[in-house]
């Protein structure tokens, strides 16, 4: 993943001050932000303040990352930090008796925050490759991960596609979906450590 | 073609799609909007202060001796040229420069106006009301200095 050459170009780019890219950037990992400030329970208001606090310090930082390829590992653990920050904050003005720890075990913490890097990076790659499919592959799938998924008489009305032919395309098109490169990347490379996943560039306050 | 690829049948494929896409629908536009727009502050040119001492930081030892009164919360940021004291009193924020300087601060919000706040001459200032959000302080000394605080949420 730390190779993933979709994040080094955002990066570079970004570097070279080019907003289409820090655009696409936050497309890619604003879900991975999102989830960990849903994992630690925070309310909407909050999780609007960690986000604005990652993204501004990763504006700050993106031109000092030591390793670009570990962003989300950086993302991550700086969401992370700025979740930890508002619910100590929280617990002090309520008076409460700060816990020797935060809300989840550290090394609960750690493997959930793994995870869902893996996952975004995951997702994300999924996203880009779906969007590079062909049209007419694009609208079927599209169509078949709707909830609920329609029935193929469904789709052949609405696609003008032959029912006979929907399976066939649909196995084309997932075809073309996992060969894409985003994939190959991404998934090629879920079969390393996670030490890899070690954010390289964290700021220190 | 790696093996973990290939390994992913259609079924698998369509289910880990239907996922990412729920998960990138979760995200509320908002979000997304807020995140694009700190773009804004790429490439900044002044010299970054870092925050090297919060109070808030070491209050877990000093829960055994609270009193009722809210505990004042002191801020230090730190530039290899200056180094920024805050204060943050019930209804504002009283700063220092150190060493001792005549400067303009001025508080810029991560959206909105820019407010400036001169000290006097040895470096005092004082900022009411204080800064509802995410803010930095940027502080230009008469000497010609050029600061920058990091992102600060009180």
């Amino acid at each position: 993943m730390r190779d993933d050459p979709t994040v080094i170009a955002l990066v570079a780019r970004v570097g070279d001050g080019d907003r289409e890219a820090w655009n696409e950037l936050v497309e890619r990992y604003a879900p991975l932000v999102w989830s960990i400030c849903v994992r630690y329970q925070l309310s909407r208001p909050d999780i609007d303040d960690v986000g604005q606090t990652v993204w501004l310090l990763l504006v700050e930082q993106i031109g000092n990352l030591r390793e670009p390829a570990a962003l989300p590992g950086w993302l991550a653990t700086t969401t992370k930090r700025e979740c930890l920050r508002i619910l100590r904050a929280e617990r002090r003005h309520d008076h409460a008796v700060l816990p020797p720890e935060d809300q989840m075990p550290p090394d609960d913490a750690d493997s959930v925050i793994e995870q869902e890097i893996i996952k975004a990076e995951r997702d994300a790659a999924l996203r880009a490759a779906f969007a590079e499919l062909p049209p007419v592959c694009h609208e079927l799938l599209s169509m078949l991960i709707g909830d609920p998924a329609p029935a193929y008489a469904e789709v052949s009305v609405r696609l003008g596609m032959a029912i006979g032919s929907i399976g066939p395309t649909r196995a084309r098109c997932l075809e073309r979906l996992r060969r894409s490169p985003h994939l190959v990347t991404v998934l090629g490379s879920q079969a390393g450590a996670i030490e890899d996943e070690e954010p390289r560039g964290e700021h220190r306050d | 073609m790696s093996i973990v690829t290939d390994s992913w049948d259609d079924e698998t494929v369509l289910a880990a799609l239907r996922e990412a896409q729920r998960a990138r629908r979760a995200v509320p536009p908002e979000f997304i909007e807020a995140a694009k727009s700190a773009y804004a502050w790429h490439n900044i040119d002044a010299e970054l202060a870092q925050l090297t001492y919060d109070s808030t930081r070491e209050s877990a030892d000093l829960l055994s001796v609270r009193t009722e009164a809210a505990p004042i919360r002191a801020l230090t940021f730190s530039s290899a040229h200056l180094t920024i004291e805050l204060e943050v009193t019930p209804d504002s924020l009283i700063g220092q420069v150190v060493p001792a300087q005549s400067a303009t601060v001025v508080v810029q919000p991560s959206t909105g106006a820019e407010t400036e706040f001169p000290t006097d001459e040895t470096g005092s200032f004082a900022i009411r009301p204080i800064p509802p959000a995410t803010f930095r302080l940027h502080c230009r000394t008469d000497a010609g200095l050029d600061v920058l605080t990091r992102w600060i949420t009180l």
